[in-house]
Parts: C-alpha cells; structure tokens; sequence
C-alpha cells in the first residue's frame, strides 16, 4: 500500500494503474453497444489477432479515437458473418457497430474488447455511402459523363484493366481473340487487383497510366468475373467512380456479380453483368459494322448488274424509237421538200409571170414616154429652128448693116487713101520723069562708049588685028593639052580659013 | 490504299454510295467510277475489321517516356 516520505503520501505505478482497473471494472461491468469507423483493422496473422483502430470523425477531423483488441476467435467468427452477410470481409475504412466491453491493463493501458459487430449495421451504412457517393457525383454534374462520351464504330483498341489470372479475364481473352468471324481486336492488359482494400487505389493509378496513352486505344475495359460477390464494395467508391465518370475513353464494365450495380458500372459508359457479355457487344459492334458492309457489296454488284440492264433493255428500245421516228421524219421530210419544190416552182412561175407583164408595162411605158419626148423634142427643135432662123436673119441683117456701113467706111476710106496715094504717085512720077531723063541721057553716053568698046572686041576686028581661033574638030582650042601631034586642026583667019597638020608642039613656059 | 481515308468516313462514303444507287441516283455514266471507289471503300472497311496496327511495345515505351517525363495531372 502507499507510503508517507516527508509528508506526501506515495503510490506505486502499479498500484495506480491496479487502481484505474478497479475503477474501470466497477464503472464499466457490462458490456455496451458503440458505432465507429474502423480506420485500421491491424490484423496480425501470425498471433490471429487484431488491434483496430477507431476513430470517429466529424467534418473529416478525427474528434475520437481508441485502441481495441479483436481477439482471434472473436475475429474468425465476425468476419465470416461479414463475409456471409456483406459480401465484404472485415476491413478498413468500414463503419461498424460493435459490442464492446472496456478493460484496463496495468501494462497495456485503456482499450476496448470488440467481442461482436453488427453486419447489418456496416450494410447500411455502406448502402448510404454509395447513395451518397452517387448524389456527389450527380451533384457535380458528372455522374453520366463518361456515358456522353462516343465509342468509335468500332470498338476494337481496349485497354484492360484485370487481374492477368483472372478467369473472367481469360474467358474475354479467349472470346475476342478467336472469334469464329476473323475480328481483329487489340488489348493490353493494365493489371490490377480488382477487390479489397487496395483495389481503388491500384485501378486509379493504372487508369492514370491508360490516360497517358489513350490515344492508343477506343475503350477502357474493366474485367473481373469469377471472384463471386465478394469485395465489391469498393466498386462504390466515390473517388473511383469519379475518375472513372471523368475518363477521356469510354469505360465499359464486365465486373461479373448478381447482386445491385456498383458505382463504377453506374458511370461506366455501358455495363456488362459478365466479361463475355461485354466481348459479345464488341462483336456486335463488328457485325453492326461488317454486315452493312458486306450488304453495301451486294447492293452494289446487284444494283450495278440491274443498272447496267436497265440501261441496255432502255438503250435497245430507244434505238428502236429512234429509228422509226427517223423514219418518219425522213418521209415527213421527204414529202415536205417535195411539196415546198411544187410550190417553189409554182411561185417562181407565178413571179416569172408578174415580172414579164411589169417589163412589158415598163417597155411599153418607155416606148410611149420615148415618143411623146421625140413629138415634144421634133416641135422644140422645129420651135427652136424657126427662132433660129429668125435670129439668124435678124443677126444677118444686122451685120449687113454693119457690112455696109463699114464698106462705105471703107469706099471712102479708101477714095481718102487713093487720092492720097494718087497724089503722091505724080508726085513721085513727075520726080522719077526728071530723073530718067537725066538717067537716060547719061545711060545713052555710056552706051555709046560701050558699043564703041563692043565693036573693037568682035572677033572679025580682033582677027583683023592679026589674031586667030585654032579649032579642034570644029570647037576652039582653049587649052594647049589638048592637042597632040598629027591632029587635024583649022585655023580661022580675018579674011579665011587654014587647015593644018599638027607636027609638033612646044609648051609655052609661064612668064 | 489510295488516300488517307479512315474507316469510318469510308463506312460513310459506303453507305452514301448505297443509298445513292438504291435511289436511283447514279446514273450509267458515274457507275464505274462509284463501283471502283465502293470497292475500295469495301477494302478499307474489311481490312480494318481484320487488322490493328497498334504494338505493346510501342506504347509500354510510350508509357514509360511519360512517366519518366513525370506526371503532369
């Protein structure tokens, strides 16, 4: 028991802590019902035994807090109940209402024994957090927005999200890779555990992961299927589902379970109840795809082959119209020529006439204005003639008149110019008369002297003086030359005539 | 192929292709040229049901550039 030392009385830690366990035990007898949070459960599988940590928390802050202790057969019992009732094993993070007595130990303080926990209570509890985590995201508005998003037309890149031995995942596997139609679809598996407690935050970090090559696939698929319906409660997730909801590729579900819709498959952009559904719909997009196709190919060779039919029958029947309607307007045309050349001719007669009777006024209309010109033309010149004839002798008149006139001018002009030239005339005649006498008398001198001078040239006085004439054959020698030796020459003489013989000559020198 | 087309504009063309021949509106003179394009088309559309041109290894080192790269989100 305590001690006295200098007055203070002293207790020993054990004694205290014997104390506290008195007073506990005598306070808390029996045991009582209390609802917390299992932040940790501290499960040691070596011992079996568990330490939870609870804590009980208001705005997010933890205003409670406390050790327990869940002895191992206590926990076996619990968490096959959990398992059984909840579909979800004892675990972190799960609201539980718990029978619990409280103990002191002197070495290992103040804890609480969990000795039951209420299934029923933790289901409640983890049905309102998913109505709440729903009304979040419907609340931000994004609870269908991965569902907005458009899947390609065809589906045929995904990215997996499973656990590689995984039967649902095999089972996918094994449908898309041999499809019995030839569908090529490429995936790659981005594992992940797909329940418990790390679940969430794997598949996030591998969603992360799928975003970053996104560009490399159509669709996200999530595949789990031959676990049952255990540890699906993380599915409800608000913080997996949101980023899930907020996905750039749509995110199809094939989470294989019986019971209510997750979370995750409610924003999932379709959800599948197993992994082979979910291959199926990709086929179904592929037939979806492929049968248009292959029907556009029928269509086509079998609307072309009509087409082209059509085409030849229509072009046959057309050529046969055409001919005969080129028959008809050939004769049409024929008939028509034939009609226009009678008529034709029958107008160009019809002209030819018209015109000849026009010439023919024209001709006879030239031949009477012709002679009514000539009988007008005849009576002008007549008309003109007699004015003619009259001016004529009007203008010869005249000039007779004019004629006399000038002819008397003329006569006494003339008896004017006479009688001057008469005078004149005895002027010059009674000078030349004078004149010629004087000229005559000279003149009868001269030729005195000259007949004197005549008479002493004549040849019979010439010859007197003792000259004579040498003749030749009858005609005077001029010329010595002329006389050669043995020529028979006459010489006359004054008083006669001498007949010679030429017996020589001698040439006179030039004095 | 011709040209750059992606499947779905091919399946669209396709389908265009077959509306216009089911209403009549192709004419003798266009058929074999829309018959030709059909056919490609067709090609287009059934080779990509039947092949993926995407590779692991391509994106795995894709995946690994990014994250050495460091996140960004």
């Amino acid at each position: 028991m305590s001690e006295e030392i200098n007055g203070k009385k002293i207790f020993s830690l054990l004694e205290v802590t014997n104390s506290i366990k008195k007073t506990i035990a005598d306070r808390y007898k029996s045991s009582f019902w209390v609802k917390a949070e299992m932040n940790k459960l501290n499960y040691f599988p070596k011992s079996g035994h568990c330490y939870p940590d609870l804590v009980e928390k208001q705005d997010g802050k933890v205003i409670a807090q406390i050790r327990c202790n869940l002895w191992k057969d206590d926990y076996i019992k619990i968490n096959s109940t959990f398992q059984r009732v909840l579909k979800e094993p004892l675990k972190d993070g799960i609201k539980i209402l718990f029978l619990a007595t409280i103990s002191f130990h002197p070495e290992h303080g103040l804890a609480l024994r969990i000795i039951d926990i209420d299934p029923s209570f933790t289901i409640g509890n983890l049905e309102k957090e998913k109505q709440e985590a729903i009304k979040k995201l419907q609340d931000e508005g994004i609870f269908r927005q991965n569902k907005t998003l458009k899947l390609p037309l065809l589906t045929q890149r995904i990215a997996i999200i499973s656990v590689n031995t995984s039967k649902g995942y095999q089972d996918f596997l094994g449908k898309i890779e041999k499809n019995s139609w030839g569908y090529k679809y490429f995936h790659m598996l981005f594992p992940s555990i797909l329940q418990g407690d790390k679940m969430a935050e794997q598949m996030a970090t591998q969603l992360k992961q799928i975003k970053k090559v996104r560009t490399h696939f159509d669709a996200v698929a999530i595949i789990r299927g031959g676990g049952g319906d255990v540890g699906l409660s993380s599915f409800n997730s608000y913080e997996l589902a949101k980023i899930i909801a907020l996905f750039p590729l749509p995110v199809l579900s094939g989470i294989g379970h019986i019971t209510n819709d997750t979370v995750v498959e409610m924003v999932s952009h379709k959800s599948f109840i197993t992994p082979t559904d979910l291959a199926n719909f990709l086929f179904q997009e592929f037939h979806n795809f492929s049968v248009p196709v292959q029907k556009a190919q029928e269509t086509i060779i079998n609307k072309s082959r009509r087409l082209i039919s059509d085409e030849k029958t229509k072009f046959h029947s057309e050529a046969k119209l055409f001919r005969s309607v080129t028959e008809n307007i050939l004769i049409k045309s024929r008939n028509s020529i034939k009609e226009q050349v009678q008529s034709l001719f029958q107008q160009s007669q019809f002209l030819f006439k018209n015109e000849k009777e026009y010439l023919y006024s024209i001709r006879e209309g030239i031949r009477k204005g012709t002679n009514t010109f000539c009988i007008s033309a005849k009576q002008e010149i007549k008309q003109f003639a007699l004015t003619m004839k009259k001016d004529v002798a009007a203008q010869l008149n005249h000039f007779k008149l004019i004629v006399n006139q000038n002819a008397q001018q003329v006569v006494q002009g003339s008896r004017v110019i006479l009688q001057t030239r008469r005078e004149r005339i005895f002027q010059i005649r009674e000078k030349c008369s004078d004149k010629t006498l004087l000229l005559l008398k000279n003149s009868n001198l001269e030729l005195n002297s000259i007949e004197k001078n005549v008479t002493n040239m004549s040849p019979k006085n010439v010859m007197k003086r003792g000259y004579s004439i040498t003749l030749l054959n009858g005609k005077a020698v001029k010329n010595f030359d002329k006389v050669k030796v043995g020529d028979n020459i006459d010489t006359l003489l004054f008083e006669g005539k001498l007949n010679s013989i030429i017996k020589a000559t001698t040439k006179t020198e030039e004095i | 192929m011709s040209d750059k087309i992606n499947y779905t504009e091919a399946f669209e063309e396709l389908q265009g292709i077959v509306t216009e021949i089911e209403g009549g509106e192709i004419s003798v003179d266009e058929l074999s040229e829309k018959v030709k394009r059909a056919a490609q088309l067709i090609k287009i559309c059934k080779a990509k049901l039947t092949t993926t041109e995407e590779d692991v290894n391509k994106i795995l080192k894709e995946l690994d550039t990014a994250t050495k790269d460091g996140d960004d989100e």
